[in-house]
């Protein structure tokens, strides 16, 4: 690619209209001047030679990381030695748990740009519309005295606050999309982008002032306690593997699934990907195209509020801005998985997850990082995948 | 059957609206105001204003157009519907608080206090009576009022008579005469120009501080114009090159690095400096398509502002202490420390951007933004060369946020990685959008709304962010094209609306 | 378009005269004094975390400033208003509320600001603008450092903090190794710094150090990575909230049997309530408030008031209601009246403030020192036995 030429852009930004001789000596040729007509003079004379240094820059670029990340971790592996076996082990298992977590809401995230192509930024927040509820079911089985009764009675509280978070979260992405997302359904990419972000500070901002910005702690049964669960033994040190990070795995892959089979395999999916493919066509073809979007976000809402309540039996701390950085983070991941495809929001979850944990280990730099790091990941993945890992399910669509 | 499923929707909307006032704490804030503003002892007076006000909206909403009488009866459900469900709650919360629970540990609003204003202190079920006659009775009061002026078109011949008086004045003979003068354009502008200039020695400081942070604003929003605006690039991590150019401002002059440099030397470093990082940034997004930038740009702005964070260059950018006692700009030994210096300064500022944006709008470059914004591939094909015009717009954008960037350090004395965080570059988005995509005035104005507004409405400033996020989705429905939109954005959106259906109104564009 | 210049100007125009009625303030003492014409209010302002992850210190101690009003409102017969700013706990908007306050002639005083690294780029603006400042809770000890004339603080400082608690790790609890956690903030890494660094002085070896990124919910994988390095304690600067999730996480990361020691960022019934049995065993760092009645009627007054127990949110109430009284007490006493206005001289606030002797405040008897240090007690630490606070054994 070209480097600016600052001085022929500084002359056409103080001289509009006046013509400029051309630096690179190429006669002008003389077109229309007028001033809505931009012709061809632009055109790069020698477009090949630009174009080699581009096409050798991209993988001269991807050597080199590659090389720096070798040389990083034949240094932490080899040489210095800080993490014994059980670390790595340790590192693995938080990586995994995660990336289930990020999977989780990622999910929705990636169900809603597939069918609409919009960022719902909202989605954090609805789903920490769900953790509330949650929380809030759950400290009234609590205070009832019913929470550890016995097995059952702690079976079906948890099954409540899954179906309470749910309905919450169902109910406000309905709502959401009702108020904030449909009256702008023909309108430019920027305009629903800007609608999300307010609806994402209204709700949090409403949170805040009807519950409080106080933190609070889910109460959870005693059979999944925080922090509690199998012990593995990795050369004579115990590492943990906590039942709720279980849970949230299972689950994550389990939703993955049923949405996978949901919209490859059901009429209702099939209506979703007609949509998707095309609004206009897919009314023609008789498909109620209000009904699939509404049905599209139900869906999310209710993948977001199956994701609140995970993330409150596992993380434990509910509060107004809990939805706001895995939020970004699950975006992240889906779009690194490839936006739009469902196993792709699954392995960029888990990609995520992976790097955030073992990532900084690996390659022997502070966990403060964490985020430079993942985020330098995604612009390279992006850079050599530009539709991410798994790419788009869906056809190229013009923005 | 639909009639009454849309009327239950219409009393569930309006319930939840209610609801939701009285559980934000609305009609505390509501009574304060209104006790403030006419002096009244109690806070009652508001709280129930604001209330039946929403009754009375609801009632209005029931009401379509239809002029048989029964239109009143029609209303009466919705509105009962209402008022029931709002005397529920407020019977259910009463009497939960009369029973002694602290309902402050979940919904923290609901305290004695506030529930007392919409109860009179009664008991409970009085109270829900109370609430249920009296909202009944505004949503049916609602509906008469609106069917009235619908029936007596009152609407109609207010806004004709505005019209008339609209008229009148631009045809007295000075205004139109002035109006249709060639050079009447010039001479407002310089008018304006002089009004803005003496207009920060009649401002106290604080006005002046104030708008001075919309003045820096409506740089960053001149320059993320760009961008977005003419360009079409969605850049959600515009805060990253206004933190270079901040950085490099502070850094350079601070004695916490034993540089001490003068502000005018570290100022165009840091333009530079802005401009190389808007290079090197759009060299990895170039080939990448509208939501892929997004998130990559965001990406770019936490890098920078995590690492302007972190341990490991706390002896290049000072950590999270920040950069302490920047200098200030010095001309002639006078050394500019008040909000009035920086006025000036950040006018100048305004000037020279408003100057280079508006001579881009017609230039080549410009031009070929444009096109690209429009479709990527035909420009492309048209022989635009895109990549380089990518490059370019990041450039210039990344210049004049360094700008700003270098003038917010100096003004503040300070900078710090808080400073640069995802909710400064939504805002500036933000303002642009809602100002007008493409347009010069648009950018004033929507960093006036954004930034001053605020101020303004200090009393609010618990619902501030609130606040902010309603409007932004309001604005969205009611004017996507913004509150002063360029002539194409304007053109664009009135032919969205006369044509709901049509294809060519579904792709609007904003620009000139 | 001509039309619209039309408008342009015709609003340009309106503004001008608008301004034109706006006061401008001189005055022609050293500092500056403020005027209160009859009917206008005192202006003192309260700065801190209103909003965002740290509300609840700024909401907790914005209401112990909110209560001192309410026992004094008035200075001569001048209402005092108070202003509440929002800052988040961050520097840059300590710059941005410092310079809205200078900028307000009708401010005289400044209970704030709460966090050290908003406070630390306030204190150049409010010194020349000649606001007073009495800090609630910022212990960075640089503030007192800068040799301002404005700034005062009721809380102790971080080097004592970090001092003592060096000396309580190596001598009381024994420990010759530890880690060094932060939250990556201006008062968690330098205190934890500084804590380190008194501790190497000591013998002791500091094993590692990690920075976490504050309000994320997993803290596991630091965690392992300071598991490996094998320390006896971990010492930790930052926030409750955090420090919460840490403690709850540390036995899963491989750190059973090690100890957690937090600053007083750390201490409170928010940490207790959020780590549940995980906090059993670790400690903190306050400054206990002694039994008083001034104290019970405090208690039962914020209860009433805002229907949170004193103490839930943050233990800082206390220290806000002590720096309001004092400035309000300053206030009264260099107030002038002349005819029917107040006049208030700045500078004789600021020194009143300073010479603060023997007040009988909530937290304690409280005496300024001539840098403005105004603590009350020294500080304890306190452990967590059986899911409350008691004072730490062998101080």
């Amino acid at each position: 690619m070209t480097v600016v030429r600052p001085c022929f852009a500084a002359a056409s930004l103080l001289c509009p209209d006046r013509p400029v001789a051309d630096p690179r000596g190429q006669p002008r040729t003389r077109v229309l001047r007028s001033r809505y007509l931009i012709m061809a003079d632009d055109a790069p004379s020698r477009p090949t030679r630009s174009f080699n240094l581009g096409r050798f820059l991209t993988p001269a670029i991807g050597v080199l990381v590659v090389a720096f990340i070798l040389w990083r971790l034949w240094g932490v592996l080899f040489v210095e030695r800080i993490y014994g076996p059980d670390t790595w082990v340790r590192f693995a298992v938080s990586g995994v748990i995660l990336g289930g977590v990020y999977a989780l809401i990622a999910l929705g995230y990636t169900l809603v740009y597939g069918i609409l192509f919009m960022i719902n930024f909202a989605h954090g927040d609805v789903m920490m519309l769900g953790a509330f509820a949650g929380y809030f079911t759950l400290e009234a089985f609590s205070s009832a005295g019913l929470l550890n009764k016995s097995l059952a009675w702690s079976i079906v509280s948890v099954a409540v606050t899954f179906v309470a978070g749910i309905l919450t979260s169902t109910v406000a992405a309905v709502i959401l999309e009702r108020i904030a997302y449909r009256p702008l359904r023909k309108a430019p990419r920027l305009v629903p982008l800007i609608s999300a972000i307010g609806a994402s500070l209204f709700l949090e901002n409403m949170a805040q002032l009807v519950f409080g910005s106080a933190r609070r702690r889910y109460t959870n049964p005693e059979m999944i306690q925080h922090n509690v669960g199998w012990n593995l033994t990795v050369s004579g040190e115990q590492v943990l593997i906590t039942y709720t990070g279980v849970l949230t795995f299972v689950l994550s892959i389990l939703l993955m699934i049923g949405l996978y089979v949901l919209v490859q395999r059901t009429k209702a999916g099939k209506a979703m990907r007609a949509v998707a493919e095309d609004k206009e066509i897919a009314a023609l073809m008789g498909i109620d195209v209000d009904r699939v979007i509404g049905s599209t976000f139900v869906i999310s809402g209710v993948l977001a509020g199956a994701a609140g309540v995970m993330w409150g039996l596992h993380m434990g701390i509910v509060y107004h801005y809990v939805g706001f950085i895995p939020g970004i983070k699950a975006f992240t991941a889906a779009v690194m998985g490839g936006i739009g495809n469902i196993p792709g929001a699954m392995l960029g979850g888990l990609a995520l997850g992976l790097m955030e944990a073992l990532g900084p280990a690996a390659l022997g730099i502070p966990f403060q990082l964490k985020d430079v790091l993942a985020f330098s990941i995604l612009v390279l993945v992006l850079v050599f995948r530009p539709t991410g890992l798994l790419g788009e399910v869906l056809s190229e669509k013009k923005m | 059957m639909s009639h009454v499923r849309s009327s239950l929707r219409n009393s569930l909307l309006t319930s939840g609206i209610s609801c939701c006032a009285v559980l934000l704490g609305l009609t505390g804030l509501a009574g304060a105001m209104v006790a403030d503003w006419f002096g009244l002892p109690t806070r009652t007076v508001g709280a129930w204003v604001l209330l039946l006000a929403i009754a009375f909206w609801g009632g209005a909403r029931t009401v379509g157009h239809s002029k048989s009488a029964s239109v009143v009866a029609g209303s009466l459900m919705p509105s009962a519907t209402h008022a029931f469900v709002l005397a529920l709650f407020v019977g259910l919360i009463s009497s939960l608080l009369d029973s002694g629970v602290n309902m402050r540990e979940y919904l923290t609003q609901m305290s004695p206090e506030a529930v007392g204003l919409l109860t009179f202190g009664f008991a409970p079920w009085a109270a829900s009576l109370v609430v249920f006659v009296a909202l009944l009775a505004a949503g049916v009061a609602g509906a008469a009022v609106v069917f009235a002026s619908v029936r007596h078109r009152w609407r109609e011949s207010w806004a004709r008579g505005w019209r008339g008086v609209r008229t009148k004045v631009m045809a007295a003979p000075l205004v139109s005469r002035f109006a249709r003068h060639k050079s009447s354009r010039r001479v407002s502008y310089a008018i304006a120009v002089a009004i803005l200039l003496a207009l920060p020695f009649g401002l106290g400081r604080y006005w002046n501080y104030i708008l001075g942070t919309v003045g820096i604003y409506v740089i960053l929003g001149l320059g993320l114009n760009i961008l977005v605006g003419m360009t079409g690039l969605l850049n959600l991590g515009y805060a990253a090159f206004f933190a270079i150019g901040a950085y490099t401002v502070a850094i350079l002059t601070a004695p916490q690095f034993n540089t001490c440099w003068s502000f005018w030397a570290a100022l165009p470093v840091g333009v530079l400096l802005a401009t190389l990082t808007g290079v090197l940034l759009s060299l990895p997004v170039l080939r990448m398509r509208g939501d892929y930038l997004a998130i990559v740009t965001l990406g770019f702005g936490e890098i920078i502002r995590i690492l302007a964070k972190s341990d490991v260059l706390t002896d290049f950018s000072g950590g999270p202490r920040g950069v302490r006692a920047v200098a200030g700009p010095e001309l002639f030994g006078v050394s500019f420390s008040s909000a009035l210096h920086f006025m000036y300064l950040i006018l100048l500022g305004i000037m020279l951007a408003i100057f280079v944006v508006s001579r881009l709008q017609g230039s080549r470059p410009g031009r070929a933004w444009m096109a690209m914004r429009e479709d990527e591939d035909v420009a492309q094909a048209m022989g635009i060369y895109t990549l380089k015009y990518k490059v370019l717009a990041f450039a210039i954008s990344a210049a004049f946020a360094g700008l700003g960037g270098g003038i917010f350090a100096s003004r503040n004395m300070f900078t710090g990685p808080e400073d640069f965080t995802l909710m400064v570059s939504v805002n500036v988005l933000c303002l642009v959008i809602i100002g007008g995509m493409g347009s010069i005035p648009g950018v004033v104005v929507g960093a006036l709304v954004l930034k001053g507004l605020p101020e303004v409405l200090r009393q609010l400033s618990d619902y501030r962010m609130l606040a902010f996020g309603a409007l932004l989705v309001m604005m969205m429905i009611l004017r996507p094209e913004g509150l002063w939109p360029s002539t194409r954005g304007r053109m664009a959106a009135q032919g969205s609306r006369e044509e709901p259906g049509s294809r060519s109104a579904s792709e609007p564009s904003p620009g000139v | 378009m001509r039309k619209r210049a039309a408008l342009i100007v015709v609003s340009m125009a309106v503004i001008l005269v608008l301004s034109g009625c706006a006061a401008k303030y001189e005055c022609a003492d050293a500092w500056g004094c403020a005027e209160f014409e009859k009917g206008q209010t005192i202006k003192v302002g309260y700065v801190g975390p209103t909003t965002g992850d740290y509300s609840a210190f700024g909401i907790d101690i914005s209401r112990g400033a909110e209560l001192a009003i309410k026992d004094q409102p008035e200075v001569k017969g001048f209402e005092i208003e108070l202003l509440i700013e929002d800052t988040q706990g961050t520097p840059e908007q300590g710059a941005a509320v410092a310079n809205k306050f200078a900028a307000d002639p009708r401010v005289v005083a400044v209970d704030g600001h709460t966090f050290s690294g908003s406070t630390e780029v306030a204190i150049p603006i409010y010194g020349d603008a000649g606001i007073v400042m009495m800090s609630p809770s910022a212990t960075d000890p640089d503030l007192t450092d800068l040799g301002s004339e404005v700034f005062n603080r009721v809380a102790f400082h971080d080097r004592m903090q970090g001092e003592f608690a060096a000396k309580y790790l190596y001598n009381t609890l024994g420990v010759r190794k530890i880690a060094i956690m932060h939250d990556g903030g201006a008062y968690g890494q330098g205190l934890a710094e500084m804590t380190a660094g008194f501790f190497v002085g000591l013998g002791g070896t500091a094993v590692g150090t990690e920075a976490i990124t504050p309000g994320e919910a997993d803290y596991s994988a630091p965690l392992a990575a300071i598991s490996a390095l094998g320390p006896e304690l971990i010492y930790f600067g930052g926030y409750d909230a955090d420090a919460a999730v840490l403690v709850t996480q540390m036995a899963g990361a491989g750190l059973e049997g090690v100890l957690f020691f937090g600053c007083d960022g750390t201490y409170g019934v928010n940490y207790l309530d959020l780590s549940g049995d995980a906090a059993d065993g670790t400690f903190s760092t306050y400054v206990p408030i002694p039994e008083s009645g001034a104290f019970t009627t405090f208690k039962a007054d914020y209860e009433a008031a805002y229907g949170d127990p004193q103490g839930k949110l943050s233990p800082f109430s206390p220290h806000g209601y002590d720096s309001m009284a004092i400035l309000i007490k300053a206030m009264d006493e260099v107030a002038v009246e002349s005819g029917s206005s107040l006049i208030i001289p700045r500078k004789a606030l600021a020194d009143a403030v300073r010479a603060t002797k023997d007040y009988q405040g909530l937290t304690g008897s409280i005496t300024c020192s001539d840098t403005g240090e105004c603590a009350a007690a020294a500080i304890q630490f306190m452990k967590v036995v059986g899911g409350e606070w008691v004072v730490a054994p062998g101080q």
